[in-house]
C-alpha cells in the first residue's frame, strides 16, 4: 500500500485553490519609471560604496543618464503609437499608458533633466578650505554650527545624496499621473513627496529656515496626505473597488450592483465625502487656495535648486492626477464638482495675486504667483473639454521652464549670506549685470503673460478651453487677477532697472556651465513657446485623450 | 455586531487625529496624530473590504503600513534634526519666515 | 510670390533694433547713426507702400497672409487700407526726427562712473526702434489677435523708454525725478495692461463666438467681416456689446479718453521730449486708429448704440484737456493735456459716424502726430537750455533766441488750430462732420478751440516775450542738427494746410468703406441730415 492510499485513509484531498495568478506586467511600456527608480536604487548603492571624492561626478552622471534614457523611452513609446491609438491601462490596471500620461512624464523628465543642472552648480558659492561646494549642506545631520559641521565642511564632505532623492521623487511624479487606481495614487504621492521633504531640509546657507521648511512641509504634506487616504477609503467603501474605471461605471450606474450592499455601494455621502477629501489632498500638492498656506514658506526655506524643481515638477504631476481624477473617475459628477472647482480657482487666482502685492522676498513672491498660476490652471481643467486638458498640458510645460528658469536665476544674486533674496537688495540690478536683469525681466514677463512669450501662449489657451467650456466669469476673474499679478512682476522689473545700485548690494556670481545651461533653455522655452507654439500645441491636443 | 459600528470608530479617530494636527504644538504629537489619521484609515480600508467581500481592502492597509513606517522614518529624521539644532520640537518655534 | 513690403517695412526697424543694441559700448555714434540709418531705411520702404497704394483698388492691398498658430486661430495677415497706409507712412516720417531730438538724450552723465555692460545710448536707439516695429505691425495688422499681439507687446519697450531715460530737468533734484519717472512707467505701464488684459477677455470672447458659429475660431478681419456680410455670422446684440466694450475700453485708455486719461501727463511730463512725442504722437495714434478700424467694423451695432456715451466722453475730453492746460505751470504737461483735448476731437470726429467726421478724423491722426511733435520737440529744446520745465523760469526768450521762439510760435499756432496751418482743416472737418448730425455737440466741441487759443498764447507770451529772465541770457538759438529737425515738420505742416488733398484723396476710400459696414442698414444719414 502506498504512502498516498494509506494518507487517504483518515483524510480526503481538499480542493485545490486555484494558483493566484501571475500578474502580467508590459515592463517595456513602464520602462521609463522603471528606468528612473532603477537608477535611483543604483544611486544609492554609489553612495554606499565609492570613495567619497568620485561620487559627485558618478552621480550627475548616473542621474543624467537615467533621465535622459527615461525620456528616449517615453518618445519611443509615443511614437510606437502608445499616447494615441494603443494607449491602454498597464500593470494589472495600476498605471495607464496614454496621452496625457507619457505628455506629462516627458515634460516632469526634462525639468528633471534641467533641473540636476542647478542642483550640480559648483561654482556658485565661495569654495569653503578649497573645496567647491553646491547648494546643500554639508551633512545634513550635523547640527547647525556645531563642530561636526565644522569638521565636515573642513573635509569637503558634499551631500551628494541628494540626487538618488531627486530621482526617486521623478519617479514617484512619474507614477502620479499615470496611476490608475487610487492605491498607485497613494503610494506614489508619497514616493514623491519623502524625498522632497529631505531635500528641502538640505540647504547648505540659512540651514535654520531650510529645516523649518522642511518640517512645516513634512507635517502640513502628511496631514493632507491623510486626508487624501481617508478619502480613497471611503470612495473604496462606495464603490468596492479602487480602480478609476470600476469607480465612474459604480458612478454612472452601470455596475453590476449587489444588492446586499445597497447601503454602501453607491452611497452618495460616501461619494462626495470622499471626493471632497481625494480632492483636497491632491489641491494640497497643487498648491490651492486654501490648501496653500504651505508654499511660501516652503520655497522661501528650500535651497533655490530644490525649490524651482518642486515649484515645476510636483505641480505638473499633480494637475496630471487631478485632470485624470475629474475627467476619467468623475465626468458623471461634473455638475457636482465644477461649482465647488470654480470658487476654487477664483480664490486661488485672486488671492495668489493680491497677498503676492505684499511681498517682499523674491522667493516669497515667485511662491505666491505659482499660487495665482496654479488658478489659471485650474479654469484650465474647468473647461471639461478636450480642449481643456490640452491647454492644460501646454500650460504646464510652458510654466515649469519659466519657473525653473527664474528659480535658477535666483541663486546667482549673492552676498556674504549665500543669496540675497530680499527684493530691496535686487535694486539697480539691471545697472549693475544687465544680462541677468534682462533674462529675469523675460521671466517676469512671461509670468505676467505677455504676449511673444510662452506665458501668453499658456494663458491664452487656458482661457480660451474656459471660455469655450461657458465659464467665461472665470475668465474675466483670471483677467483682472493678471492685471493685479503684473504689477508685482513690473515692480521687480522696476526695481531692478530704474533704481540706483545699493553700494554694499549683492553681487552677481558667475555661474558655471550648468546653471547656465538650465537658464538658457528656461529662455529658450519661454520664447520658442511663445513665438512658434504650434508644433507643441499640435502635441498637446494629440495627447489629449485619457484612456479609460 | 454591525460593521458600520467600526467605520463610525474610524471616522472619531481620524476626527481625533485630525483635530490633534491642529491643536498640538510639540511636533512629534502633531506627528502621532498624523499617524492616528493613518490608522483610522486602515479601520475603514479593512472594514469597507469585510462589508464588500473582496481582499482590495486589506491589502491597502498593509501599503497603508508601509508607507506609514516610511514616513516615520523621514518625519522624524526632519524632526530630530531640527530639534537638535534649536532644542525646541514646538511648532510655534518655528517661524523664522512669518511675514 | 510678390516681395513682402509690409513684412520688411516692419522687419528692418526691428532688425535695426538688434543691431544698434549690438553695438559696443564704448562706440556709442556708431549706435546712433546705425539706428538712424535703419529708420531711414523704413521710411524709404513706408513711402514705397503708399506710393503703390492704390485708392481706388481693393479696399486691403499689399496683402500678406500666412498661418502662424493655428490652434489659436491667429494668423499672420497683413494689410492696409488708406488709413493704415497713412499711419504708418506718419509713423516712419516721426521717428528719424524723434531720433536726431533726442540725439544726446542718452549719453551717459560725464560725472557717471561708466560701467562696461552698461549700454543706455544703444539701449535707448534701438527701444525706439522696437516701439516703430510694433507700432507698424499694429497698423498693418488685419488679423484680430495678431493686432492685440503688438499692441499689448509695445507696452515693454515703452516702458523702458519711459522709465529708464526721464527728463533731467527736474526741479526736485535727482533722486525725485528718478521717483517720479518710475512712477509715471508704472502708471503707463498697469493703465494700459489692465486696458488690454480686459480687451485680451473680448478676444477670447470673440473666438469662441466664431468658433461657435463658424466651426473653426478666427481673428481675420476679412474672414469675419465677408462671414458677417453673408449671415452665417449672427452676433447676438448683448454679446457683441459686451466684446465692443472689452475692445474700446482698451483703445480708450491707449487714446487716451476721459476719464482714462490720467496716466498720460506723467507719463509726457517725466519723459524726455521725443519720447513724449513717440507716445502721444506714434504710440498713442494706434488707440483711434483701432476704433476706426476693430470696434466699428467688427461690431458696427454696438458702435451705435454707445456713440452717444463716447461722443459725451470724447466732448469732455475736449473741455477737460483745455481747461486742465490753461491752468498748468509745466511745459510739458501742458502740451499732454492739450493731447488729451485733441484726442476728444478725434474720437469725436470717429464716432460721429459721418463722412467728414471719419475722415477728419484720420487727417487729424497725422496732422496732430506732426504739429505736436513740431511743439514738443521745440519744447524739449527750450527745455534742455534752461534746465527747467516750469513755464514760470522763462520770459523774453524771443530776445535771445529768435528762430526758437519763431519755431515754437508755429508749432503752437498749428495747435490751435490756426487756418493755413494743417491741423484747420481737420478740426474744421471734424466740426462740421459732427455738426451735421450732432449741431449741439459740434456747438459745444467748439469751445475747445477757443480754450487751446488761450493755453498757447499763454504759454507764447509767458515764455517768449517781456523781458529777459535769469537764467535766459546766454541761451543759444537752435542749433543745425535742431534745424534739421523742425524746418521738415514746419514744412509739412505749412503744406498740408494748404493742400491736404493727397493725404484726404488716400484716407477716403477708406472712409467710405468703413462707414458703409457701420450703415449697412441706415444709408447716408449725413447726407439726410444736411438737406
Amino acid at each position: 500500500m502506498s504512502a498516498s492510499s494509506v494518507h487517504s485513509l483518515w483524510t480526503t484531498a481538499a480542493p485545490v485553490a486555484d494558483k493566484f495568478p501571475t500578474p502580467h506586467i508590459e515592463y517595456a511600456q513602464l520602462s521609463p519609471v522603471l528606468i528612473v527608480l532603477g537608477a535611483a536604487a543604483l544611486g544609492v548603492l554609489v553612495e554606499a560604496f565609492l570613495p567619497r571624492r568620485s561620487r559627485y561626478t558618478a552621480q550627475v552622471a548616473l542621474a543624467a543618464l537615467g533621465l535622459a534614457a527615461a525620456f528616449a523611452a517615453i518618445v519611443a513609446l509615443a511614437d510606437k503609437g502608445y499616447g494615441t491609438t494603443k494607449a491602454h491601462i498597464a500593470a494589472m490596471g495600476a498605471v495607464a499608458v496614454d496621452g496625457p500620461a507619457l505628455f506629462l512624464q516627458g515634460t516632469i523628465l526634462l525639468v528633471g533633466f534641467v533641473a540636476i543642472f542647478t542642483f550640480a552648480e559648483r561654482r556658485l558659492d565661495p569654495r569653503a578650505h578649497g573645496n567647491q561646494v553646491d547648494s546643500f549642506a554639508a551633512q545634513g545631520s550635523a547640527v547647525p554650527g556645531s563642530d561636526q559641521e565644522k569638521a565636515a565642511v573642513r573635509a569637503g564632505f558634499t551631500s551628494t545624496e541628494v540626487f538618488p532623492l531627486l530621482m526617486f521623487a521623478v519617479g514617484g511624479m512619474l507614477i502620479f499621473p499615470a496611476a490608475n487606481d487610487l492605491l498607485t495614487l497613494f503610494v506614489a504621492l508619497e514616493v514623491f513627496s519623502l524625498p522632497l521633504y529631505i531635500l528641502c531640509a538640505l540647504a547648505r546657507r540659512n540651514r535654520l529656515m531650510s529645516q523649518e521648511a522642511a518640517v512645516k512641509y513634512f507635517l502640513l504634506g502628511a496631514f493632507s496626505s491623510a486626508f487624501l487616504l481617508f478619502g480613497i477609503a471611503l470612495l473604496y467603501g462606495y464603490a468596492g473597488t479602487v480602480s478609476y474605471s470600476g469607480i465612474s461605471s459604480v458612478i454612472d450606474g452601470t455596475a453590476p450592483m449587489n444588492p446586499a450592499l445597497a447601503d454602501t455601494t453607491g452611497n452618495d455621502a460616501l461619494l462626495l465625502i470622499g471626493l471632497a477629501m481625494v480632492a483636497m489632498g491632491l489641491l494640497f500638492k497643487v498648491g490651492a487656495v486654501p490648501f496653500h498656506m504651505w508654499t511660501p514658506d516652503v520655497y522661501q526655506g528650500a535651497p533655490t535648486p530644490v525649490t524651482g524643481f518642486m515649484a515645476s515638477a510636483t505641480k505638473v504631476a499633480a494637475f496630471g492626477a487631478l485632470l485624470r481624477l475629474l475627467y476619467v473617475v468623475l465626468p458623471g459628477m461634473r455638475w457636482d464638482w465644477r461649482p465647488v472647482m470654480w470658487g476654487v480657482a477664483i480664490l486661488t487666482m485672486l488671492a495668489g495675486a493680491v497677498i503676492a502685492v505684499t511681498q517682499t522676498d523674491v522667493k516669497r513672491l515667485l511662491a505666491y504667483s505659482s499660487i495665482a498660476h496654479a488658478g489659471f490652471i485650474l479654469a484650465g481643467v474647468i473647461a471639461t473639454t478636450p480642449d481643456g486638458i490640452s491647454s492644460v498640458l501646454f500650460y504646464l510645460a510652458a510654466y515649469s521652464f519659466v519657473t525653473l528658469g527664474a528659480f535658477a536665476v535666483v541663486t546667482l544674486v549673492r552676498d556674504a549670506g549665500g543669496e540675497a533674496t530680499h527684493l530691496s537688495r535686487w535694486a539697480g540690478l539691471g545697472r549693475r549685470s544687465p544680462l541677468v536683469a534682462a533674462v529675469f525681466a523675460v521671466f517676469l514677463l512671461a509670468f505676467a503673460g505677455i504676449p511673444l512669450t510662452s506665458g501668453f501662449a499658456g494663458k491664452f489657451a487656458v482661457f480660451t478651453a474656459a471660455a469655450q467650456g461657458g465659464a467665461m466669469p472665470l475668465v474675466i476673474v483670471g483677467v483682472i487677477s493678471s492685471a493685479i499679478a503684473a504689477f508685482f512682476y513690473i515692480r521687480v522689473i522696476v526695481l531692478m532697472f530704474f533704481s540706483e545700485p545699493k553700494p554694499d548690494g549683492p553681487t552677481v556670481a558667475v555661474p558655471s556651465l550648468m546653471t547656465s545651461t538650465a537658464i538658457a533653455v528656461g529662455v529658450a522655452v519661454t520664447l520658442v513657446l511663445g513665438l512658434a507654439p504650434q508644433y507643441f500645441l499640435d502635441l498637446a491636443d494629440k495627447a489629449g485623450i485619457f484612456v479609460r | 455586531m454591525n460593521p458600520a459600528n467600526y467605520l463610525y470608530l474610524s471616522a472619531l479617530l481620524f476626527t481625533i487625529g485630525a483635530a490633534g494636527v491642529l491643536i498640538r504644538r510639540n511636533a512629534i504629537v502633531v506627528f502621532m496624530c498624523v499617524e492616528l489619521m493613518l490608522n483610522a484609515c486602515n479601520l475603514a480600508f479593512v472594514t469597507f473590504s469585510r462589508l464588500h467581500g473582496n481582499l482590495d481592502g486589506q491589502v491597502i492597509a498593509f501599503f497603508t503600513m508601509v508607507v506609514a513606517a516610511a514616513e516615520v522614518v523621514v518625519g522624524l529624521a526632519i524632526i530630530v534634526s531640527i530639534f537638535r539644532s534649536r532644542h525646541s520640537a514646538s511648532v510655534d518655534d518655528a517661524n523664522l519666515m512669518k511675514l | 510670390m510678390s516681395f513682402p513690403l509690409l513684412t520688411v517695412t516692419a522687419a528692418v526697424p526691428a532688425v535695426g533694433a538688434v543691431v544698434t543694441a549690438a553695438v559696443p559700448a564704448a562706440q556709442r555714434t556708431t549706435a546712433k547713426y546705425t539706428a538712424l540709418l535703419f529708420s531711414l531705411a523704413t521710411l524709404v520702404f513706408a513711402a514705397v507702400a503708399l506710393v503703390r497704394f492704390d485708392p481706388d483698388g481693393d479696399r486691403y492691398q499689399l496683402t500678406e497672409s500666412h498661418a502662424w498658430i493655428k490652434d489659436f486661430g491667429l494668423r499672420y495677415d497683413l494689410g492696409v487700407d488708406g488709413i493704415a497706409v497713412v499711419m504708418v507712412a506718419l509713423t516712419a516720417l516721426l521717428i528719424p526726427f524723434v531720433m536726431l531730438a533726442g540725439w544726446h538724450d542718452a549719453d551717459p552723465l560725464e560725472d557717471a562712473n561708466p560701467n562696461r555692460r552698461w549700454r543706455p545710448t544703444q539701449g535707448f536707439f534701438a527701444l525706439i526702434l522696437l516701439v516703430e516695429a510694433m507700432v507698424v505691425l499694429s497698423f498693418e495688422a488685419t488679423d484680430v489677435f495678431l493686432f492685440y499681439i503688438f499692441f499689448e507687446a509695445m507696452l515693454i519697450p515703452m516702458y523702458f523708454l519711459i522709465g529708464g531715460f526721464g527728463d533731467r530737468a527736474h526741479a526736485g533734484g535727482e533722486e525725485e525725478a528718478a521717483r517720479q519717472r518710475s512712477y509715471a512707467a508704472v502708471k503707463f505701464l498697469l493703465y494700459n495692461l489692465a486696458g488690454g488684459l480686459i480687451m485680451l477677455a473680448a478676444v477670447i470672447g470673440l473666438y469662441v463666438v466664431t468658433a461657435h458659429q463658424l466651426g473653426t475660431g478666427t481673428f481675420s478681419l476679412q474672414e469675419i467681416l465677408s462671414a458677417r456680410a453673408s449671415g452665417k455670422l449672427d452676433i447676438e446684440t448683448s454679446t457683441e456689446r459686451w466684446l465692443f466694450l472689452g475692445f474700446f475700453f482698451a483703445f480708450a485708455v491707449k487714446a487716451p479718453l476721459w476719464p482714462l486719461h490720467t496716466w498720460l501727463p506723467n507719463a509726457m511730463g517725466e519723459s524726455t521730449a521725443p519720447v513724449a512725442v513717440l507716445i502721444t504722437a506714434v504710440v498713442d495714434k494706434v488707440g483711434t486708429f483701432a476704433m476706426l478700424r476693430f470696434c466699428l467694423q467688427l461690431f458696427p451695432e454696438a458702435s451705435k448704440w454707445a456713440a452717444p456715451v463716447i461722443l459725451v466722453l470724447a466732448l469732455i475730453s475736449i473741455i477737460y484737456g483745455a481747461l486742465l492746460a490753461v491752468g498748468q505751470r509745466d511745459i510739458k504737461r501742458l502740451i499732454a493735456y492739450a493731447s488729451v483735448s485733441h484726442f476728444g476731437f478725434i474720437i469725436l470726429g470717429i464716432f460721429a459716424m459721418t463722412s467728414q467726421g471719419q475722415s477728419g478724423a484720420t487727417l487729424y491722426m497725422v496732422n496732430h502726430g506732426i504739429s505736436t511733435a513740431a511743439l514738443m520737440l521745440v519744447a524739449g529744446f527750450l527745455i534742455t537750455r534752461r534746465g527747467s520745465r516750469l513755464i514760470a523760469d522763462f520770459g523774453g526768450v524771443q530776445k535771445v533766441a529768435p528762430i526758437l521762439a519763431g519755431t515754437f510760435l508755429i508749432g503752437g499756432l498749428a495747435t490751435l488750430s490756426l487756418p493755413g496751418l494743417a491741423p484747420f482743416v481737420s478740426e474744421f472737418l471734424v466740426l462740421v462732420g459732427t455738426f451735421s448730425r450732432y449741431p449741439v455737440l459740434g456747438i459745444i466741441a467748439t469751445l475747445g478751440i477757443v480754450l487751446a487759443a488761450l493755453y498757447v498764447l499763454v504759454l507764447y507770451q509767458r515764455t517768449m516775450t517781456g523781458p529777459v529772465k535769469a537764467g535766459i541770457e546766454g541761451m543759444t538759438d537752435l542749433k543745425a542738427r535742431e534745424l534739421l529737425v523742425v524746418t521738415p515738420l514746419i514744412a509739412l505742416l505749412l503744406f498740408l494746410g494748404v493742400y491736404p488733398k493727397p493725404v484726404t484723396d488716400i484716407v477716403n476710400p477708406s472712409v467710405h468703406h468703413t462707414l458703409s459696414d457701420v450703415h449697412k442698414t441706415d444709408p447716408k444719414p449725413a447726407l439726410e441730415a444736411k438737406k
